[in-house]
């Protein structure tokens, strides 16, 4: 009985003792988390419920409830359109990355000479591909694709759009080559996803009859959903921090502004989070229904 | 006569089986077994790929051949690609105008510290993770996702007015103590990474090392750190470069005394307007500041440049390591 207890106890001091160490290998982590992310999000939160001022030694705070997010939204319409402009490029802009990524990883994935260099070179773009250089590069015009001027593909969107669609198509359009840019990482992302796909199976639906068209759409892509989504999810995410987003300027200019403040420009900041939640939570149940389907 | 008959067939038979032989040869070679391990089904994609690569990097090309323009070259709509003399001074105006020296060793000081403290924190997270047993492990998990996941506008407010509480603003500590902390730039995606390496790794090593009384400490330090050598590598290339790049953080955090190389080149150009501009013709931009602005880029995006040309095997196999892909 007593040595009974004594063995529980024991393994109750190891069992805290495993458990101490794995907190202890978290700690620097959730300080981390705790002082750089908890904490900032938690009063950015609470600084788009009230009107902020400097003061003489601090901040003063006046709690004011929803009244900085019904100012953004339906005084300040300029905010409104960049956020809903922003909306109509990403839905653009996130096929096109997926459907290039796809297709050169297509090609990559096939053998020949050279594979290793070429490679290399569709990856490059993630080394230097630095928001102030971009920017220069862009301003300097040189992401146009040569055969949009070539065929005047620009009268055609205006023609064939109304007159916003087409601008941002046409603006999509001229940024085309820097935008795929932006698809290094989703096309070694798709070329290790079809390591995955074993090669038994592609012999196996040669033998049955199968043309290689057949085995892409049958075999090729259903497998390869879940990537799509993932690659769906990075470019998202990624897109955060493009330097044609116009949105962090225009927060970060509202946030020194006498007339709006920080908690103003964190209710932007709110909005815009809210806008990109929905649209990965969209992208997600996609994959998610897509996937479960099988 | 029936016997020659019959031997002349035979004979045709035999030749006709042979070319079509030879035939389905030449065609095997060239067509290939299946569609796309043939000859001309390999040149299709090299060519493709050749003229997407071309397409893909023009930005890259034209930034360098202007760079090397002087300024009648640039005017000249005759001057297409290739100018008509290599022209350096605009690599002089913007190695002076960056203040390049002093403006690469901040850069490469912020650079190679932050990561080598990225790499530090984010292994012992990922250790954690991997290895190590204690409540709530996937709770963790799902929150350092959600780390990944919050855009920089909702924080950077905050973390811009805690900087300037601490007066850290302007100094290298802004990138230090996150980085420390496993904040630094995406270091959710590096805490993966390791957590993805040690998963991978034999239990063996630990329990034999736990056999003869190494602590844990000791076993971390000692024995799976080192060997996770090559993911260290893989994290510390990537952090590095992306610390190099890095613009908005920069932006907000290091405007005025620490500048580095990648906010350069705004104020670069900022100067560059304050002389006169002169709008030529059809040339709708300013020729006088196009050749140096676009040196001071190559200039900036060159030392990451080499470092991915040197280290480019582990850049691509890092990303197919991550375990994003499973």
């Amino acid at each position: 009985m007593n040595s009974e207890k004594g063995r529980r106890k024991g393994l109750f001091v190891f069992r805290m003792q495993e458990y101490g160490v794995g907190y202890l290998f978290m700690l620097p982590w959730m300080i981390g988390f705790a002082a750089f992310v908890a904490f900032p999000v938690g009063w950015s939160l609470y600084n788009s419920f009230n009107t902020l001022y400097f003061r003489a030694g601090g901040f003063s705070y006046t709690w004011v409830g929803l009244e900085n997010y019904k100012r953004v939204w339906f005084e300040n319409s300029n905010y409104r359109i960049e956020l809903i402009t922003l909306l109509q490029e990403l839905v653009i802009i996130i096929p096109l990355i997926l459907i290039f990524s796809f297709f050169v990883a297509l090609l990559l994935n096939q053998r020949f000479p050279g594979r290793g260099a070429m490679r290399a070179i569709f990856f490059l773009p993630v080394i230097f591909a630095t928001g102030q250089v971009v920017m220069e590069l862009f301003t300097q015009g040189a992401g146009e694709l040569p055969f949009i001027e070539q065929y005047n593909i620009e009268a055609i969107i205006h023609k064939n759009f109304d007159e916003r669609t087409a601008a941002s198509l046409v603006g999509i359009l001229s940024q085309a080559v820097i935008i795929l840019w932006y698809s290094g990482v989703q096309i070694l992302i798709f070329i290790a996803g079809f390591q995955t796909i074993p090669k038994t199976i592609y012999e196996a639906i040669r033998v049955d009859g199968a043309s290689p068209w057949e085995s892409f759409w049958k075999i090729t892509f259903p497998a390869m959903v879940p990537f799509i989504g993932l690659n769906a999810v990075y470019t998202i995410v990624d897109l955060f921090t493009f330097p044609f987003n116009s949105i962090l300027g225009i927060i970060t200019s509202n946030m020194f502004s006498p007339t709006t403040g920080y908690g103003y420009a964190s209710a932007m900041a709110w909005l815009y989070f809210a806008l990109v939640l929905l649209l990965l939570s969209v992208t997600l149940g996609l994959t998610y229904r897509a996937t479960k389907g099988r | 006569m029936k016997m020659e008959d019959s031997i002349k067939q035979i004979r045709l038979e035999v030749t006709k089986t042979l070319s079509s032989r030879r035939s389905q040869q030449v065609k095997r070679v060239l067509l290939g077994q299946n569609v796309n391990d043939g000859l001309v089904a390999k040149l299709i994609i090299f060519v493709l790929l050749t003229v997407i690569a071309f397409l893909y990097l023009q930005p890259i090309l034209e930034m360098i051949s202007t760079s090397l323009k002087s300024v009648p070259d640039l005017i000249d709509p005759l001057v297409q690609l290739i100018p008509r003399e290599l022209y350096w001074q605009n690599y002089i105006d913007a190695w002076d105008g960056l203040r390049y020296v002093e403006a690469f060793l901040d850069t490469i000081f912020i650079s190679s510290m932050g990561s080598l403290l990225q790499v530090l924190s984010c292994s012992i997270t990922g250790y954690a993770l991997a290895r190590l047993r204690f409540p709530g492990k996937n709770i963790f998990f799902v929150l350092i996702i959600v780390t990944f996941l919050v855009p920089p506008q909702i924080t950077v407010i905050p973390l811009y007015m805690i900087y300037d509480q601490l007066n850290w603003l302007d100094t290298p500590l802004v990138v230090f103590i996150p980085a420390l902390f496993g904040q630094g730039l995406r270091g959710a995606l590096f805490i993966i990474i390791f957590r993805q390496f040690f998963l991978a790794q034999p239990k063996a090593l630990e329990e034999a090392a736990k056999m003869d009384g190494a602590s844990i400490f000791r076993l971390f330090f000692r024995i799976m750190l080192p060997l996770a050598g090559a993911a260290s590598l893989v994290v510390f290339l990537f952090s590095f470069v992306w610390y190099w790049n890095m613009n908005s953080d920069a932006a907000m955090f290091l405007s005025n005394d620490f500048t580095p190389l990648s906010m350069r080149l705004n104020s670069l150009t900022a100067e560059l307007m304050g002389n006169e501009v002169v709008n030529v013709g059809a040339y709708g931009k300013d020729p006088i500041s196009e050749g140096p602005k676009m040196a001071a880029a190559f200039l900036i995006i060159m030392p990451p440049l080499i470092v991915y040309l040197i280290a480019q095997r582990w850049f691509t196999e890092g990303i197919e390591r991550t375990g994003l892909v499973e």
